[in-house]
């Protein structure tokens, strides 16, 4: 037998049993979530052009991409996050609506990371888009959702945590930074590289109270006190406003019930340009990477058609599900089905009587013989006779 | 309270990194046993776990998770690539990542003619030709003793660690071309310090407290 051939490739896996039970679980839950906030579904190809993922798009380096080709020889990837394709359909069917459009996903993305990363190359995003609304109420909506559908799962123990670029960009404006010395100080306050800021605020001449404030930007992070002393530390314009949006916005979440989940983050910047406002990312314990991430992005759907507001976030189903199983939070995965035994003699009884509870929302198993070992999987183990089927009240 | 965990990259710069975390108050005397066999060591009162990794294992520990806090040098942090907050320079173990060969080889640096180059430290090496000098190179991986190769002819020149250049000179090899200053860095999971923030900060505001004391001191 070629048992070589049982293997999957490296980096994708068969998810079986009661692990995928519990995977489908928490993505319904969070599907319910969306839903109660009227998001509707959408599908988008698994594979699409190149360009649409690329650089000023994507989140991931092209060498990190599954590509492939058609038969006329255009470059096709297998879609390595769904936000850029979210927003090709957005710029392609919903340009001319003058309302906001909700649309939620669920889907497989692939990045083919390097060998022996211990990291999968396929995982499930779940995750919603707002279009069309530039409001304030826009931001605190999604970050409700991304903490309801988290809390929908099971798992408590974890933060939400807002920046915003605005900040950033102000003190960078202000200090007349060209944009290579902001693409450097963009990665090195992202990666928390304090000396390093000290360093290039030397060799940039900054001023001395504008280059104390890029000083502390990595450290600008923390409760919602950290608002104000952001306020305090910037005095020009567009940082202000960044720091006032955000105050307004833990007001809007205190509304939704939220608030003891979210924290604030001044010195996190996306490595991604089209991020215009509000950037956010979900945390929790045990697992090393955040579990979801999001943010307001009024750029990207330019980048195909008109420009247009939009904000949303995905979750990582298979992070979400690894945090879970490691804090060990339980999480109910439907009723077990009952298990209905029969011989020669009764198997037309035990048919009835498996199509009794199936009608009544029960789920039923059949079968001519168990193992006592096998009867915890099951809610119930029933031997078919007469008096069970009259206690039921099958005919 | 959870535990937080410190990955030390082994040897001389583990030993270094503990005396100065004992001056902030950070302690193990576990790890001060040398015949231990531990490979986990615990200070129960503090609430923080340590061990010791291979150097070049150290970024991935903390990458995940493994460990919170990692101590070890930028050039593992420049060659590995990993994604973690790299937060404080401990300014210990400081030298520099250079391109060294014998004199004749100077020439070469300047003209585009493609040179072989032997390194311990392949990404490095590869990006300092590629996108700082725009010459092309081939990169040719070793794993130790890498003055080697010019002597015998494998490659024109290396890039590789030099502290005093003691060796580099016994050898008849010189620095040609300096790519980077180094030294011992501490790296911080990204979940981590945002989850443990206020014992994490206090670490490295600690560190950094030790640090301007010391300047005030030399003043």
């Amino acid at each position: 037998m070629e048992r070589k051939l049982l293997h999957t490739p490296e980096g994708v896996r068969d998810i079986y049993n009661g692990e995928c039970t519990q995977k489908l679980y928490i993505q319904d839950k969070i599907h319910n979530i969306l839903k109660l906030y009227g998001y509707t579904d959408i599908q988008t190809p698994s594979f699409e052009f190149f360009d649409i993922f690329n650089k000023e798009r994507g989140s991931v380096a092209s060498q990190n991409m599954f590509k492939l080709f058609d038969r006329e020889g255009n470059t096709l990837v297998l879609r390595p996050d769904m936000t850029p394709a979210i927003a090709r359909c957005a710029a392609k069917y919903f340009e001319d609506e003058t309302d906001a459009v909700r649309l939620c996903y669920s889907g497989n993305t692939f990045i083919n990371n390097s060998r022996y990363q211990g990291r999968l190359k396929e995982t499930t995003q779940t995750g919603c888009e707002l279009i069309g609304d530039s409001s304030i109420e826009a931001d605190a909506e999604m970050i409700a959702i991304l903490v309801e559908s988290v809390l929908s799962s099971g798992l408590t123990d974890f933060q939400v945590e807002v920046g915003h670029i605005g900040y950033f960009k102000g003190l960078a404006m202000k200090a007349g930074l060209d944009s290579d010395s902001e693409a450097e100080m963009r990665q090195i306050i992202r990666n928390k590289n304090i000396f390093r800021v000290g360093e290039i605020i030397e060799s940039e001449n900054i001023d001395r109270n504008l280059g104390e404030v890029f000083y502390k930007l990595p450290q600008l992070f923390g409760d919602v006190e950290v608002l104000d002393r952001a306020a305090l530390l910037a005095d020009n314009e567009t940082s202000l406003a960044a720091v006032d949006h955000l105050k307004k916005l833990y007001e809007l979440l205190k509304a939704y019930g939220v608030e003891k989940y979210v924290t604030f983050d001044l010195g996190m910047l996306s490595e991604l340009d089209y991020y215009t406002g509000i950037v956010f990312k979900a945390y929790t314990y045990d697992v090393g990477e955040p579990i979801a991430s999001g943010g307001r992005y009024d750029k990207l759907i330019g980048q195909f058609g008109k420009d247009k507001a939009s904000v949303g976030f995905c979750i990582t189903v298979d992070l979400l599900q690894q945090a879970m199983n490691r804090q060990k939070v339980e999480s109910e995965c439907g009723t077990r089905p009952r298990l209905i035994v029969y011989d020669d003699s009764n198997v037309t009884d035990a048919i009835k009587l498996a199509a009794f509870f199936r009608k009544s929302d029960v789920p039923a198993v059949l079968a001519r013989s168990a193992s006592p070992d096998d009867y915890d999987k099951y809610e119930d183990v029933l031997f078919v006779d007469k008096n069970l089927l009259e206690r039921y009240g099958v005919q | 309270m959870r535990y937080i965990t410190f990955a030390l990259a082994k040897g001389r710069l583990a030993r270094k990194a503990m005396e100065i975390l004992e001056e902030i108050g950070i302690t193990c005397e576990e790890m001060k046993d040398e015949k231990t066999r531990k490979l986990i060591f615990v200070n129960e009162e503090l609430k923080l776990k340590f061990f010791l990794a291979k150097a070049s294992d150290v970024p991935t520990y903390v990458e995940y998770g493994a460990a919170d806090i990692g101590i070890v040098g930028r050039d593992t942090l420049l060659e590995e690539d990993r994604k973690l907050y790299e937060v404080y320079d401990l300014g210990i173990g400081k030298c520099k990542m250079c391109v060294c060969g014998p004199e004749s080889a100077k020439a070469l640096l300047n003209g585009h003619d493609l040179i072989r180059v032997a390194s311990k430290y392949p990404h490095i090496a590869k990006d300092y030709f590629y996108n700082v000098k725009h010459q092309t190179v081939e990169i040719i991986k070793l794993n130790g003793s890498v003055e080697l190769a010019p002597i015998v002819g494998l490659s024109e020149v290396i890039v590789d660690i030099v502290e005093t250049g003691a060796t580099l000179r016994e050898n008849g090899l010189q620095v040609l071309e300096e790519v980077c200053d180094l030294s011992a860095r501490v790296v911080v999971n990204q979940v981590s310090m945002k989850m443990e923030s206020s014992r994490i900060m206090d670490i490295i505001d600690k560190l950094r407290i030790r640090d301007e004391q010391r300047k005030t001191e030399v003043q």
